[in-house]
């Protein structure tokens, strides 16, 4: 099954908001998700610690030397592994990305983002020459306005398809239930039937926009 | 999106994961910066753990007299110490 691995060397572009919501929706739809958490900042541990959805195993503190045996180990018939990493460029990164089924770049739709992130798209090329074998990638943009697009963003998404990169729609919005996920553990399901959790924003909108974005990555796996 | 059975037909890619492939990959990485951030011990010899070992300076026909005394009983000049500190212990 395969291996999806969330990669940008710049922090806080969405890296473990995207792993957390494909885990709990590729788990929802029955499969034996393993998601490992190679970030110091431990995100992805955070979340478990409130309580994983059934069909989610998290492995934390997945380092360097153990990362490639780990999702060797991970890997199995009906299990998907999604590894979420740290938002540095180090040997980490690189190692993940050889072992990858798909690469996923979150990037906000910033000129910064942007820039940092097309180091990991490039490494991936490079790691497919060396490799000789091509590995899927796509970017994803995330914290978007739900409601225009901004200037910047079409820039930025003309840009990247322009160069050839195969963009993941729909783009994440910026959703309060999203970061408060990181609060509550779950998913957004059991975060929309739950009444006691008061998250500031539209949980229904939340998780349409997570289960388009898990679909439209589904069709990158087939 | 429902149903397992879609997931089920999903296939991975076969990859290398032996020794000289990683290092490959490394070499990569490194080229473009991605280089070993796992973090570094800290150097040098780790503190020894406490075996409450003494090492009193006395003059030196006491420590002679504590070595004869503790070769003639057979016993460690450490034990000695012990049972002159019990003595003390008593009489205090």
């Amino acid at each position: 099954m395969p291996v999806i691995v969330m990669a940008s060397p710049k922090g806080g572009v969405g890296k473990s908001t995207c792993a957390v919501l494909l885990a709990s929706e590729f788990a929802r739809m029955g499969a034996d998700v393993t998601a490992l958490d190679c970030d110091p900042n431990k995100s992805l541990t955070r979340w478990a610690s409130h309580g994983l959805p059934k069909g989610v195993t998290l492995h934390s503190d997945v380092g360097r030397s153990e990362l490639v045996t780990t999702i060797k180990n991970s890997d199995g018939d009906g299990k998907i592994v999604i590894v979420d990493l740290e938002g540095v460029a180090s040997q980490l990164v690189s190692r993940a990305i050889s072992q990858a089924d798909l690469v996923i770049v979150p990037m906000q739709p910033t000129a910064l983002d942007a820039e940092i992130g097309s180091e990991a798209l490039a490494l991936v090329k490079e790691e497919e020459e060396a490799l000789s074998r091509t590995i899927k990638h796509a970017v994803v943009l995330t914290k978007t306005s739900a409601a225009v697009k901004s200037r910047v963003q079409k820039e930025l998404e003309n840009q990247l398809r322009g160069a050839g990169i195969d963009m993941i729609e729909p783009s994440l919005v910026a959703r309060a239930a999203f970061s408060e996920l990181f609060a509550y553990g779950g998913d957004l399901t059991s975060m929309l039937n739950n009444p006691n959790i008061v998250t500031g924003g539209k949980v229904d909108k939340a998780l349409l926009n997570a289960q388009a974005f898990a679909e439209a990555v589904y069709e990158r796996l087939k | 999106m429902s149903g397992s059975n879609r997931l089920a037909g999903l296939t991975a890619r076969p990859k290398d994961t032996d020794a000289a492939e990683v290092r490959k990959i490394d070499e990569v990485g490194e080229a473009r910066g991605f280089v070993d951030r796992t973090p570094r011990k800290k150097p040098g010899r780790k503190p020894s753990p406490r075996t409450y070992q003494l090492h009193p300076k006395v003059l030196p026909m006491v420590g002679e007299g504590i070595a004869a005394e503790a070769e003639r009983l057979g016993i460690t000049q450490g034990q000695i110490i012990e049972q002159m500190w019990a003595n003390y212990e008593q009489k205090r």
